[in-house]
């Protein structure tokens, strides 16, 4: 990268906020996800919306291809590249407006999750996606990635709550996509712009739904003998067309790890499996609802059922299903959090599966996940200083991977692909399916200089032998 | 159109053959299911059709998974019934017949009432296959309900009414059937409408009983769903606590009686052939006053209106016989000032009232260019070429 690149970008927003040294970019060069590093050539923090415009248009003038970042949890190895402009737009946290009536914000993308939601409350209204990074994620990345959480079983994903999107194209032409006012008509360029994991733009501003706070809540807690009586318990549960607010299993391995950390929830250490149920909204009728969904529990061969008595066993039952990625970091030093998902009816045959692929490969996998979903998160805890482990591990997700799409599920349900899934695009969608997604990236990116490499595999594009690659 | 001959469902490649074989011959294809749509006046030119109306059937439906695939063509109604016998359903609820099919739905992004609560097809679609109009087969999204592998053609191509491609295949989230699921309509009485509007919205905003649907009903329609003067009809489910302590709420809305049976259906197939439908949509906040304009309007041109509270939209129905053209064009442009509207159905000529230009237009017609760069699919609809 020039040095001329640096001194432009150094004038739009200061020398304090662009970062050249290799000690400094050090931070940069990996997310959530071990395994992955690539070093940018630099990195630059925009303060304002108009620095970032600024910003993007020298990188367009340039050709520089850039990798857009919040705050860097993603766990796909997403916003990172080799030689490309980091642009870091955490700086860009405020929260522009609140407006209760309407229930919705406009927020800048470097707004942290949690912030947002703490800032809601005052109007009695939330933001529901809920990743589990939420004190540290960022809407913009959110809205990159599509994120999910446990909550979005009832709430929706990030997709479903995204109003109106302003973006500056990576040529660096500014617009809107979306109607914050009314409805939107023609062509879902929004609903396409959500979870392109930063390939199509870089987020200026985004006008998010806020949702009500329940009445009232009650959060269960059901252990198991078996993860199989515990899946048979969530068929149940969707069955009987109760509507969970989240529905999120844990195996024995996830609950002692919890257990053995400073989040310990007060979870049975003996279950192989327990299922934290929380169901909201008006109190009419929530003690039959939360009656049903325990009897449910109990016919599929709960030992026990207990529900939360006061907020603050509420929130600890749910510290310990938020931190368990947390807790996990006890045990090893590095963790894979997997994602993908199958269909709901295939979740006690997957869990085998799983199980199977991991003691074959000599590797632990403990599992915590968004049942009610079929969303799976297999978790690996590894060293990956230790090439004979980090093989045996990289080779157990691909079996997992594999076998998801096997059952007619997908190889990713809120983490995204990045880098890390590039492998197994084409094990789930066909040429002309690749290709298509390539010829829609190449419409908001026709230099493809966005976050280069990620999401289709470049092979995949109709392009590849025509075009050259994103000017350098 | 006449439904499918009921012979065995083409293949995805046999339709993607004919895009290619018309592509390479230069013609323009109108894709048509029911033909429901087609009576809908959107400009569209076209030298031939691709006929998807024997392209029936649901290829799968795993109640447990509660998800449903099936053939552009199949009706809805066929989606209803099956789904009912296990206790399930797509709770969405378009306008029109359930002969309607769930390709033309979902390429239309149609939506009733019960988008309130569930939202409109792009939140219930988890994949779907199509042909581009380079005439390939493309699978997009996936059978689970949760999925974010690749880029989104899935909402791409909902709504895009077939202008990228023909829809052939969706795969459906479904719901399973609440134990209660009641519908009462509220009379407005002597009050006046915006007053009322603004009162039922203050109270969607404040209450922690969600509807499944809250639609202000203008009295021309109310009346045809036996109902006199205004209305609004509150639909509710859950389980029988629930369902109690809702009509009891409803009641300190205003008189409040059992909607007939058919009250929903009644309320989907009301509107007059070849009327002007449109809607107009707002902030939530700005419901109550731009619910009195275009009720206003739409009743003043022997029409009427419905509106779903918590969204901010007006759905206007002005019949074409016996409204004076100038004052429905003059109607629209006053609403147009104040609101966004969209358009379901319209003479050609009224068309063009609806069309809008916006900072990502230039996105539009690239995305419409790098999957039917010859205009092979629908030309002339949503604007693109």
């Amino acid at each position: 990268m020039s040095d001329a690149l640096a001194a432009q970008l150094a004038a739009i927003v200061g020398e304090r906020r662009v970062l050249e040294r290799a000690g400094e970019l050090r931070s940069y060069e990996s997310d959530g996800l071990p395994g992955y590093q690539k070093r940018p050539s630099l990195a630059v923090f925009p303060g304002t919306r108009e620095e970032t415009i600024s910003v993007v248009r020298a990188l367009a003038a340039s050709g520089a291809p850039f990798v857009a970042r919040g705050a860097g949890t993603g766990l796909s190895g997403g916003s990172l590249a080799d030689g490309v402009v980091l642009l870091g737009l955490h700086r860009l946290k405020r929260i522009i407006s609140i407006d209760g009536d309407n229930a919705r914000a406009v927020v800048e993308p470097g707004v942290v999750n949690a912030t947002l939601t703490a800032a809601a409350s005052e109007y009695g209204l939330h933001y529901a996606p809920d990743p589990s990074s939420q004190t540290a994620c960022t809407i913009g990345g959110n809205v990159a990635e599509n994120a999910g959480g446990p909550h979005c079983l009832k709430y929706g994903v990030t997709l479903n709550h995204v109003i109106a999107l302003t973006v500056v194209l990576p040529g660096g032409d500014v617009v809107t996509l979306g109607n914050a006012e009314g409805e939107d008509d023609g062509l879902d360029l929004l609903g396409a712009f959500v979870g392109s994991e930063g390939c199509f733009g870089v987020v200026l501003d985004a006008t998010v739904r806020l949702v009500r706070n329940p009445e009232a809540v009650r959060t269960l807690l059901a252990d198991f003998h078996s993860v199989d009586a515990a899946a048979h318990a969530v068929s149940a549960i969707i069955a009987s067309g109760i509507v969970a607010a989240a529905l999120e299993m844990m195996d024995a391995a996830t609950i002692n790890a919890v257990e053995a950390s400073i989040y310990a929830a007060g979870y049975p250490t003996d279950a192989a499996a327990i299922l934290l149920i929380d169901l909201d909204g008006a109190a009419a009728g929530l003690d039959d609802d939360a009656g049903r969904v325990s009897a449910f529990c109990t016919a599929a061969g709960a030992r026990s059922v207990r529900t939360a008595t006061d907020p603050a066993e509420r929130a600890r039952l749910w510290q310990g299903r938020k931190k368990a990625f947390g807790a996990m970091g006890r045990i090893s030093s590095h963790l894979v959090v997997q994602d993908a998902v199958v269909p709901r009816t295939k979740l006690p045959a997957m869990l085998a599966a799983i199980g199977e692929i991991g003691t074959r490969h000599r590797v632990s996998v403990c599992n915590v996940f968004h049942a009610g979903d079929g969303n799976l998160h297999p978790n690996i805890g590894y060293n990956s200083d230790d090439p004979d482990e980090s093989a045996r591990v990289h080779a157990a997700m691909g079996e997992i991977m594999q076998a998801c799409i096997d059952a007619g599920g997908t190889i990713t349900g809120e983490h995204g692909v990045g880098l890390d899934k590039l492998a197994y695009m084409e094990a789930l969608f066909t040429p002309p399916t690749l290709r298509a997604m390539c010829d829609l990236r190449q419409v908001f990116d026709p230099e493809r200089r966005a976050n280069p490499g990620k999401v289709v595999p470049v092979h995949s594009c109709r392009e590849w032998h025509a075009a050259p690659a994103a000017r350098r | 159109m006449a439904r499918g001959a009921g012979g065995t469902p083409m293949s995805a490649t046999t339709l993607a053959d004919q895009v290619r074989h018309a592509r390479a011959n230069h013609h323009t294809l109108r894709i048509c299911g029911a033909g429901t749509w087609l009576s809908a006046g959107r400009p569209a030119a076209t030298t031939g059709t691709l006929d998807l109306s024997g392209h029936t059937g649901i290829v799968e439906y795993v109640p447990g998974d509660l998800t449903l695939t099936a053939r552009a063509g199949t009706s809805l109604t066929e989606i209803a019934s099956a789904t009912r016998a296990e206790g399930h359903w797509l709770a969405l609820d378009p306008h029109g017949a359930g002969a309607g099919t769930i390709g033309a739905t979902v390429a239309t992004a149609s939506f009733g009432p019960l988008a309130s609560a569930f939202g409109t097809p792009r939140d219930h679609v988890l994949g779907c296959e199509f042909v581009s109009g380079t005439g390939d087969v493309i699978r997009a999204g996936g059978r689970v309900v949760k999925n974010v592998a690749g880029f989104d053609l899935v909402r791409l191509t909902t709504g895009a009414w077939g202008t990228l491609g023909a829809i052939t295949e969706v795969s459906l989230r479904l719901r399973a059937r609440p134990e209660a699921d009641e519908t009462l309509v509220v009379a407005i009485g002597s009050e006046l409408k915006e007053a009322f509007a603004a009162r039922v919205a203050t109270w969607m905003r404040t209450s922690a009983l969600t509807p499944f649907a809250a639609e202000l009903v203008s009295p021309t329609l109310a009346r045809q769903l036996g109902h006199d003067g205004g209305a609004l009809m509150l639909r509710w489910g859950g389980n029988a606590s629930f369902a109690s302590a809702a009509a009891t709420e409803a009641a300190t809305l205003g008189d409040s009686t059992r909607a007939r049976e058919t009250a929903w259906t009644d309320l989907a197939r009301a509107e007059p052939v070849g009327a002007v439908v449109f809607r107009a949509s707002t902030l939530p906040s700005r419901l109550p006053a731009l619910w009195a304009r275009a009720s206003s309007f739409a009743e003043g041109a022997g029409g009427f209106a419905h509106a779903s509270v918590s969204r901010g939209i007006v759905r206007v129905v002005v019949p074409t016989e016996g409204s004076s053209p100038d004052a429905v064009r003059k109607g629209i442009q006053d609403l147009a000032s104040t609101c966004t509207l969209v358009c379901e159905q319209a003479g050609a000529t009224l068309w063009p009232m609806f069309d809008c230009t916006r900072s990502s237009d230039a996105l539009r017609a690239g995305v419409k260019r790098a999957f039917d760069p010859d205009g092979v699919m629908n030309p002339g609809l949503l604007g693109l070429p």
